[in-house]
């Protein structure tokens, strides 16, 4: 076996995102720099009541043709939504195409297409299952998007999906640089997708896993999260190959780390030993000992906020700002790693740090510094975006700036 | 060149739980696709599928952790155990663990719904909820033997397990950890089958055969739905290796729609010579192929033109497992599991179910010599997954 070479650097070439707060990378960082967040009363599934009423949903009709639309599900919308900016950024202004046949698409997501799943199986109660058409439910399996992604663009590389729960994007990145480093592709387009649907809004609700109010990450007054939806994608390639092809490179995928808390099965571990260790893998890659900026997990939930914090401290000191996205666009589960990390892109780019919104007053337990209310311009070389989930799994992604 | 060494297996299959009892059901060539008791089948066209019997959970995980546990856990989980008990070492807390799964919880899923419906959405049983997501069996796998590396789940159809042994093998080779526990969990169901049988996926009788998967063989018509769990130890264990993972190679099929197999053979031969690659092989090393076939008509038709391709005059004896356990058996690791036996054991097994048809599938299990076997997984969708594995370290 081939070894992943250290030596090569991996280049991000193309980006793209869809979520609650904009339907490509342009409309989300405005959202960011105006400091509006995109979540309200959830519109989906009308007349069924659960016990909090908001969500950070994207929009109803999606920008994608209805014959390329047909047969996928939200999930697998959402995603070549965002493939396609991720895509068309990498080719846009290069003298060379990428390489499509040696492109491998890899995805997280954590619940596919169940959104048509749930409702194949109504129609099943209603009408038996002679009487529900089967077609419905094809793309349930969660390698619905990275199907569809590879379908629509005829990338012929291979196919990776990842259902490790909300860490599932993290680890789908992070798995798509080895793969480069090691030469089983020549591209890679990573990201995740998930839609929102009503056993994961109804199952945070019932863990009480949910804030009544919009979320405020790392906040004294926080309770939980809020639940949002979207996909996000960034198109890998070695360093020299983007150069080579005469692609913008946009940043530079330094590290990942991989860990497990080996703990407790949705719930993190108090002192944030697996948050730590995928911090300090990432670090170790990149070869540093400190970042200029974390862009966290930061779901809103009294458990994670403290534990991650302590991580950070533990991992890159007390003195780096930290702040949590998804005050803005909620936690979009499966696809958070892969949206955030190019919300971290994008803060790499301009150079201004997105804050956290809502911060009114940091909790006790959460003592760093989380960018209260509004955007900060500040140098940024090196960063890292964090990612964790269910089952206790942590990926940590290192960036720096181009 | 860096091969990877597997110590332990640990098997949960349709017919066989144990390694010891897998070897004899691989030895016996004995298909164990039965009639289907555990759900009602009328008005579908399929009546059977390879489904787990004696297998008791209480036997491997203690009642108060198996309460917590949906079936894919507790698959996974006494996999795991029997794989580390057959290793004869514990695995270290920086061991990794990279589970495949081709449709994960969808048993579970149904049930939370069904809760739904029942009850409400504000009172559905948040143990359920716990358990939908696809990884939980890796998760409790990390939490009993405090595996602190890597947890990972893949779910690529057909390819899931052999995807997350290569994303395994690529981190003990970079060194992320030392050691990693690969493997795959599946449960057969009601929902499952009966989707899969309206779509026409499952072998069923015709009026000229009967309900069996006939992986290659020219009057198949659909694959039978197997379930069960394996786990295998990658890295150093105290017994001498099964064999070694030596390359991976990777590939679509981009005349694939979302949910069929394509038709273009030469990138199945992309991801064949891909692993050949990275394993530095010639082609003329390779003894025997453990087949991705399961019996679907254009699977097997394209696995099968890749291999007549690629071999020309010179196909090596080419074995199906698929009629021994069905398909999206332990997410696709029992046939893994099936070919690092073959290497300890130097025995080519039988294909059952194959009687006529154009590639030399085996026909009884026997003796051979066998240094490299490349094993494949063919996807629906177009997934391609292949991988060499060999004898020797070196």
């Amino acid at each position: 076996m081939r070894k992943p070479d250290p030596s090569i650097r991996i280049a991000v070439t193309g980006a793209g995102i869809i979520c609650s707060t904009g339907r490509n990378k342009a409309e989300v960082w405005q959202s960011i720099v105006e400091m509006r967040a995109g979540i309200a009363k959830l519109t989906r599934f009308a007349g069924e009541t659960f016990p909090t009423d908001i969500a950070a949903e994207a929009e109803n009709t999606l920008p994608i043709g209805r014959r390329e639309a047909k047969r996928l599900s939200r999930t697998d919308l959402l995603a070549v939504v965002a493939a396609r900016e991720a895509l068309e950024q990498a080719n846009d202004g290069a003298s060379v195409p990428l390489p499509l046949e040696r492109a491998v698409v890899s995805t997280g997501t954590s619940t596919g297409g169940l959104l048509e799943g749930e409702e194949y199986y109504f129609r099943r109660l209603k009408r038996g299952r002679r009487r529900a058409p089967a077609s419905q439910v094809l793309q349930q399996p969660t390698s619905g998007p990275t199907d569809a992604v590879a379908r629509v663009f005829g990338l012929g590389g291979g196919v990776v999906s990842n259902a490790t729960a909300c860490a599932s994007a993290g680890a789908a990145i992070g798995m798509a640089s080895d793969y480069l480093k090691s030469g089983h592709a020549d591209v890679a387009i990573a990201g995740g997708s998930d839609a929102l649907c009503r056993l994961t809004y109804s199952g945070f609700n019932v863990l009480q896993a949910v804030d009544p109010e919009p979320c405020s990450p790392f906040g004294a007054t926080r309770k939980g999260i809020t639940l949002g939806e979207g996909a996000g994608f960034l198109v890998l390639e070695r360093w020299d190959d983007a150069v080579a092809r005469g692609a913008t490179i946009l940043a530079e995928l330094t590290g990942y780390g991989a860990s497990c808390d080996a703990h407790h099965p949705t719930a993190p571990h108090e002192g944030g030993r697996g948050a730590e260790a995928a911090m300090r893998g990432a670090l170790g890659e990149a070869g540093l000992t400190a970042v200029d900026y974390v862009n966290a997990h930061g779901t809103g939930t009294l458990l994670n906020d403290s534990a991650e914090t302590k991580a950070i401290i533990a991992a890159v000191g007390s003195d780096v700002p930290v702040s949590s996205s998804k005050s803005y666009f909620g936690h979009t589960l499966g696809a958070s790693g892969a949206i955030e990390a190019v919300v971290t892109v994008l803060a790499l780019q301009h150079q201004i740090a997105p804050p956290t919104l809502r911060l009114e007053q940091a909790a006790d337990d959460c003592p760093l510094d989380y960018i209260p209310h509004t955007p900060r311009p500040m140098a940024m070389t090196n960063v890292l975006s964090n990612t964790f989930g269910f089952g206790g799994s942590n990926v940590s992604l290192a960036f720096r700036k181009a | 060149m860096v091969r990877i060494p597997i110590t332990g297996i640990g098997v949960v299959a349709p017919g066989a739980i144990g390694v010891d009892a897998f070897r004899a059901l691989l030895a016996g060539g004995r298909s164990s696709v039965v009639e289907i008791d555990r759900f009602d089948t009328a008005g579908l066209s399929a009546h059977k599928a390879a489904l787990l019997r004696d297998f008791k959970p209480r036997d491997y995980i203690a009642p108060m952790k198996m309460r917590r546990m949906n079936a894919l856990s507790r698959l996974g989980v006494a996999a795991a155990k029997l794989a580390i008990d057959d290793c004869g070492a514990a695995p270290g807390p920086e061991t990794g663990v990279a589970i495949g799964t081709s449709f994960g919880p969808v048993q579970t899923s149904v049930e939370y719904m069904q809760e739904y419906v029942e009850k409400g959405p504000s009172l559905a049983p948040p143990q359920l909820f716990a358990e939908s997501v696809a990884n939980a069996p890796g998760s409790h796998i990390a939490i009993e033997w405090g595996l602190r590396g890597f947890n990972v789940t893949i779910t690529q159809r057909e390819s899931s397990a052999l995807a997350a042994a290569m994303y395994a093998a690529t981190q003990i080779v970079k060194g992320s950890v030392p050691s990693a526990l690969i493997g795959g969990v599946e449960e057969a169901n009601e929902m499952l089958f009966s989707v899969l049988d309206r779509i026409g996926a499952l072998a069923h009788a015709n009026g000229t055969a009967d309900e069996a998967a006939r992986p290659f063989d020219r009057r198949r018509n659909g694959i039978a739905l197997g379930e069960g769990g394996a786990v295998l130890i990658a890295g150093a264990g105290t017994r001498k290796p099964y064999g070694w993972l030596s390359g991976f190679g990777i590939a679509r099929d981009t005349t694939a729609s979302i949910s069929d197999w394509g038709s273009d053979p030469q990138r199945v031969v992309v991801a064949m010579q891909a692993a050949l690659d990275d394993a530095e092989l010639p082609l003329e090393s390779i003894d025997a192929i453990y087949a991705s076939a399961n019996g679907s008509l254009r699977g097997d038709a394209v696995e099968q033109q890749a291999i007549q391709s690629l071999f020309g005059a010179n196909v090596p004896p080419v074995v199906a497992t698929k009629g021994l356990f069905g398909e999206y058996a332990a997410g696709g690791a029992l046939q893994l599991a099936a070919a690092l036996i073959a290497l300890d054991e130097q025995k080519l097994h039988a294909s059952p179910g194959f009687e006529q048809g154009d590639l030399p599938v085996t026909r009884e299990t026997r003796d051979a010599e066998l240094r490299h076997l490349l094993v494949h997984s063919v996807s629906a969708g177009g997934g391609i997954v292949c991988a060499v594995l060999s004898r020797e370290g070196a």
